[in-house]
């Protein structure tokens, strides 16, 4: 005797701020049925690993936020991880979606099966199914020591900025700091100010622009509260303060130029010395790299306590860190502020499509889907941060409000018209991305530097070359002709076998 | 065959080495007798000084090189100069010709270029950057160190050497086979960078600041009592070592400083006459005209390790 499983609606993979926001989305819809399957034991995501000392969004957090659950409250215009984490717990308690959480609960492998039109979701011993998938384990949740000479023999502590170890107490402690992105301008000027010396590790200058982090005045905080409206106002003024950055960040223009110019202006008001602002200017397009905000970046720097050091790192020794000018320097700790493992070629489980073949093996050169979010041959799955959907200009969560609504109607599709599956024509996604292609040409990160956005050979899957506009409208959008899709009542009608191949009804 | 550069990237970063490698400590550094030691300590300052100079040139190729990993064996590079000029600092120190957080003064010819570099160098195309770095890497490789091996018999300072040559002899071949990539440029773009830089404040004075600064090196080698045969030698070489590239001798630049050197090699050529009063008129110029010294500058140390923050060991 077979027990009949259980089979969802929907499941999500993961509890962050995207995962939440799709429980959200999807109970509005009308569809209660689902899982959300989270690693860790708590929601937050990112941010609730993200602790590192000064560890902030650097979008204005009524930006940083849905529009759909807004938090008049925010403290500061950045606001704080523990913050950011705290709304994401709030959030999980207002859409009462902690019930529809299994926690400490790693998602190991998605496989399709076509004869149920089912994933079937592995994590660990069990198996969970749904007829819809939603990827919600965001771009940026893995972190790794980077691969440095000699890192294994080095004895003293070894931190990483994504997985803050808050057991190591740098007070009075010799530390250094290897990495010089968007977490290390925010860790520096915190580490100056306990460790007895800081000697921060730079390979590659980014472009730095002030930062105005405001507390916000309680009577804003009122006002917020009590007319949504208001608020619904400042968050539209600061969208298109950001769309209109988008002229220079996105696209390679005379904007770019002037973008420099404003980061020059401000390395020539912050920095004195003309060696230091050598080394710590930029030698590609403003764009191209992750912009850095921060206005206590390059004060610290210039602490007695603090010292900029671009010489290449020879090796790690059991002592410290030995750079390429035949120095040695000693440090108690180093903080790697190395980044993220960012997974161009898919999340890092195994995904199986619908003929058994492998999404990271199809992704392993170039990845490729359909508006980022649907990818063919594999059914009814819907990828959040999906490739070619990345912001240079705006806010992550503006992209992501868009890919949960595109996921919402796809599912409601699924369900509303008792869809055994839908998968996007090979030649829709085909012909979308040579658009998309085309239009990256003229972009800034295509204009010649390396970066995490871009595969080893230069591809560029990550990214989406338009504003924060297109892309919505784009995502609002749900075409059920882009899709083969293959119905239970025409697999009854007929009486076609479940595993036959797809007919395109649309 | 064309040098794999992905390869050289890799040899130059297997092969670092670091001062705290060398036993400063050991014996031998009482073969130095006392009254060698004033010219010792001037040679080895301006060698040390030459070393960081060559450091700045690097950074600025580095900015302009052709191909990402041509970028990276210049930031090796810078490092590698700056290692030497440490490396130097320390045997200075080891010989008891330092005090205590002491760096030897740069003379004239040497603030000079440091002026000049640092206003100039990184606005100079690849091209003629690709051509001066090679000739004082040639000379310095060839004639300084050579000379100080034959003078200096204690092993620290021989073990030291091994390890710059080693370096040099990287850096010499991307040198030239950099020279050679650019001699491989459309003759237009050859003409224009020229053309367009030999009129240059920037090539004008570099020329003004060249000329006497390596006349007064070999007139300093000749009073050490080397035999300016060996600086020829060396020189001499920066045209057999460029002649061995396909297309270096297209590079107009090249050929100007061939010419040059062959100059310089004659000491019966009248160069010298103009070179020479060029010497003695940079010793004229008044010091309080020079800016202050860059803060690139003030980063040499003889210590081999530190713990804490020092901005610049030698800093005022």
């Amino acid at each position: 005797m077979t027990i009949p499983v259980k089979v969802h609606t929907t499941i999500v993979i993961g509890a962050g701020f995207t995962g939440l926001g799709t429980a959200i989305k999807l109970r509005e819809a009308g569809i209660e049925d689902l899982v959300i399957l989270e690693r860790a034991d708590r929601v937050g995501g990112t941010w609730r690993d993200a602790t590192y000392p000064g560890a902030a969004c650097d979008i204005p957090s009524q930006l940083y936020s849905f529009s759909f659950a807004k938090n008049p409250n925010w403290s500061r215009t950045y606001s704080p991880s523990a913050e950011i984490c705290a709304h994401i717990e709030e959030l999980a308690a207002r859409f009462d979606l902690v019930k529809d959480i299994q926690f400490n609960t790693e998602v190991t492998k998605l496989e399709f099966e076509k004869r149920e039109a089912r994933w079937a979701v592995s994590a660990g011993p069990t198996t969970y199914y749904a007829r819809t998938v939603v990827i919600a384990s965001g771009p940026l949740s893995d972190a790794s020591l980077p691969s440095i000479r000699g890192i294994d023999e080095y004895q003293g502590a070894k931190i990483l900025s994504a997985r803050w170890d808050h057991d190591v107490d740098l007070a009075g402690k010799s530390v250094a700091v290897i990495g010089t992105g968007a977490s290390a301008v925010q860790i520096i000027p915190e580490m100056v100010k306990v460790a007895a010396s800081v000697k921060v590790f730079q390979r590659t200058p980014g472009w730095v622009l002030p930062r105005a982090n405001r507390r916000t005045p309680a009577v804003t905080k009122a006002v917020f509260e009590r007319l949504p409206i208001v608020q619904q106002g400042a968050r539209a003024a600061l969208f298109l303060g950001h769309e209109a950055a988008a002229t220079g960040l996105v696209w390679n223009t005379p904007i770019t130029t002037l973008i420099q110019q404003v980061g020059k202006l401000h390395l020539r008001v912050a920095v004195k010395d003309k060696w230091l602002r050598r080394q710590l200017t930029p030698d590609f397009r403003a764009g191209c790299k992750r912009m850095l905000m921060s206005s206590d970046y390059y004060p610290a720097l210039q602490r007695d306590n603090c010292k900029l050091i671009t010489w290449p790192i020879a090796t790690m020794t059991p002592e410290g860190i030995q750079t390429s000018d035949g120095l040695r320097h000693e440090v108690d700790a180093v903080v790697f502020a190395t980044g993220y493992d960012v997974h161009l070629d898919g999340p890092p489980y195994p995904i199986t499509g619908i003929d058994g073949q492998s999404l990271q093996e199809e992704w392993s050169g170039h990845p490729q889907a359909y508006k980022s979010a649907s990818v063919h041959g594999y059914p009814n799955l819907f990828f959040t941060c999906g490739p070619n959907s990345g912001p240079g200009h705006n806010s992550l969560l503006v992209y992501v409000q868009g890919q949960i609504e595109y996921a919402v109607s796809g599912i409601r599709a699924v369900v509303e018209q008792d869809l055994r599956w839908l998968d996007v024509k090979k030649t829709v996604q085909d012909k979308y991305n040579v658009s998309m292609q085309k239009r990256l040409r003229s972009t800034t990160w295509m204009s010649g530097c390396a970066s995490w956005y871009l595969t080893a050979d230069g591809f560029n899957a990550s990214m989406y070359p338009g504003f924060a506009t297109q892309y919505l409208r784009q995502m609002q959008d749900f075409r059920l002709r882009d899709y083969e899709v293959a119905s239970h009542a025409a697999q009854r009608l007929w009486n076609i076998p479940a595993d036959a191949s797809l007919q395109a009804v649309g | 065959m064309a040098m794999d550069m992905d390869e050289m990237l890799q040899k130059i970063k297997d092969r670092q080495w670091a001062l705290a490698e060398i036993d400063w400590e050991a014996p031998g550094a009482e073969t130095i007798s006392e009254e060698f030691k004033p010219k010792l300590k001037a040679f080895m300052a301006d060698l040390c000084w030459i070393e960081n100079v060559g450091a700045r040139g690097f950074a600025a190729m580095a900015k302009k090189a052709p191909t990402p990993t041509i970028a990276e064996i210049y930031r090796y590079f810078h490092a590698e100069e700056q290692r030497h000029a440490n490396a130097e600092l320390a045997l200075l120190k080891r010989w008891g010709m330092l005090e205590e957080g002491e760096i030897p003064e740069p003379n004239v010819n040497i603030r000079m270029a440091i002026e000049w570099l640092d206003t100039y160098a990184d606005d100079m195309p690849l091209s003629v950057l690709g051509t001066v770095i090679p000739m004082l890497e040639v000379a310095l490789d060839g004639a300084l160190l050579k000379f100080l091996l034959e003078e200096v018999h204690d092993p620290v300072c021989h073990q030291v050497f091994e390890k710059i040559n080693n370096d040099e002899s990287r850096h010499i071949a991307v040198d030239f086979e950099v020279l050679d990539m650019i001699g491989h440029a459309k003759a237009r773009k050859l003409a224009i960078d020229f053309v367009s830089n030999v009129a240059t404040p920037g090539l004008i004075i570099g020329a003004l600041m060249y000329i006497p600064l390596l006349n007064r090196i070999r007139n300093n080698l000749v009073d050490m009592g080397l035999q300016p045969e060996k600086l020829y030698r060396a020189m001499d070489r920066f045209e057999k070592l460029g002649n061995r590239g396909e297309y270096t001798h297209r590079v107009p630049l090249f050929q100007v400083l061939r010419v040059h050197a062959a100059m310089v090699v004659n000491p019966q050529h009248p160069y010298h006459l103009l070179a020479n009063s060029m010497v003695a008129l940079s010793e004229r110029y008044p010091r309080a005209l020079f800016r202050p010294i860059p803060s690139w500058f003030r980063e040499l140390t003889y210590e081999p390790v530190t713990r804490s923050v020092k901005k610049g060991m030698n800093a005022a």
